[in-house]
């Protein structure tokens, strides 16, 4: 999502996400669940992702996508004190274990409207009338992270001009005096 | 679904070799797309194909040493997993698959003095169980009565290859779906519990466990062997 997956990768990712966790195949990720304990604190997400097969169709992305998860970690959350992989990883055993469990609905939302990942129930799925809890991640479009990172690299380099202008111009302006001396 | 024991006395005789010879194509192909993983052998995931070994080995009692054969064991997904769930018990694992490419996978994983793979439809010992996960799945081409004429043959080898019993599962037909209004030729194969279950109870003089209940749309038998019909079984 962003900048460290393709677009096309997020909407794959997110579709099979909702699937596996949509009500039709709910009663399997309770089971799974329970005989597995997939979602606890002892297992990451990349790790329980990968063992549900839940990972992008493109090869090529899957790496990319284990980072992504990964880097969740650094994300915050609505819960202070827990950063965003642990919420999500908290969230979905929560909604496994419940007495009557919950399909999960995931989303995103725009990250410069709030940087946290976010947990809500209500009807995120307007033809179902189940349930959900939501998870919401914040996202950048990859366009806009692109631009930012070719901006931040253009300041990057104009920086680094400027501070190598300031070093090899006193040595030039020593060796004109040293030329000039040499003359005279 | 009829009475699978009624469909056999209807006397249609199906080419078992050529079946075989089908399925084997169409797992080498699978593993030769995916390698060797879930995918590879038509699970969608490992998640799903360990708790369908949870099921099949609810079959063993593994307080003390077994032999176990696994009948279309493709790549050997079984053998870590019976190492990571079973880690005190002493297993002789044999292996048996049609698909050569899928045992060349397994043999490069997990061979060992223990863990042993052979390429065929039947095993070429009796041990003291075998389990089969997902073999009578996918019908690769045939008509229904073919293949479940393909199944029973399937489940007599597991029998007569089993010492005290083995396991089985299926994918089930929702109760509305009545074998009748299916078309004759289909891909995956669905089948009600019961005739099978009456099947190893009829033809194989075994009692018949039934789990259905663990969250997939499947359904597992542990055939145990009956104390007089154990001696009917091969010799060691």
């Amino acid at each position: 999502m962003g900048g460290l997956l393709l677009d096309n990768t997020t909407t794959d990712v997110l579709v099979r996400l909702n699937k596996r966790f949509s009500p039709d195949d709910l009663i399997e990720m309770v089971a799974l669940q329970k005989e597995f304990g997939i979602f606890s604190s002892a297992h990451s997400l990349r790790q329980s992702f990968a063992l549900l097969g839940i990972v992008p169709t493109d090869r090529a992305e899957r790496d990319r996508w284990y980072r992504y998860l990964d880097k969740l970690q650094a994300y915050r959350s609505d819960v202070s004190g827990c950063n965003g992989h642990d919420r999500i990883v908290r969230a979905l055993a929560s909604a496994l274990e419940a007495e009557q469990p919950m399909p999960v609905h995931f989303g995103v939302h725009r990250a410069s409207d709030d940087d946290r990942i976010t947990i809500t129930t209500g009807h995120p799925v307007i033809f179902s009338l189940a349930t959900y809890f939501t998870i919401s991640i914040p996202t950048t479009p990859s366009r806009v992270v692109r631009e930012q990172a070719a901006e931040a690299a253009r300041k990057r380099r104009a920086e680094r001009k400027m501070s190598h202008a300031a070093l090899v111009e006193p040595r030039q302006s020593e060796k004109r005096l040293q030329l000039e001396g040499a003359v005279l | 679904m009829d009475d699978v024991t009624s469909r056999r006395a209807e006397g249609e005789a199906p080419n078992l070799g050529r079946i075989c010879s089908d399925v084997d194509n169409y797992y080498t192909a699978r593993v030769a797309r995916h390698g060797a993983t879930p995918l590879g052998v038509d699970w969608t995931c490992q998640a799903t194909q360990a708790l369908r070994f949870v099921q099949l080995l609810k079959l063993c009692n593994f307080s003390e040493a077994l032999s176990l054969n696994d009948v279309g064991c493709g790549y050997g997904a079984l053998v870590p997993f019976l190492a990571a769930r079973h880690p005190g018990c002493d297993v002789d694992y044999l292996g048996i698959d049609l698909s050569r490419a899928m045992i060349g996978r397994a043999r490069r994983r997990f061979a060992g003095p223990r863990c042993r793979f052979a390429v065929g439809a039947k095993s070429p010992r009796v041990a003291d169980y075998s389990v089969a996960s997902g073999v009578m799945n996918v019908n690769v081409g045939y008509s229904r009565r073919a293949w479940e004429m393909f199944i029973e043959s399937m489940l007599r080898q597991m029998h007569e290859t089993s010492r005290r019993g083995f396991a089985v599962n299926f994918m089930v037909a929702s109760p509305e779906q009545g074998a009748d209004d299916e078309p004759d030729l289909m891909r995956l194969y669905k089948s009600m519990p019961e005739p099978w279950m009456r099947f190893c109870r009829a033809e194989l003089k075994c009692s018949v466990e039934l789990i259905s209940n663990y969250g997939m749309k499947e359904f597992t038998l542990l055939v145990r062997q009956d104390a007089g019909a154990a001696s009917n079984t091969l010799a060691h």
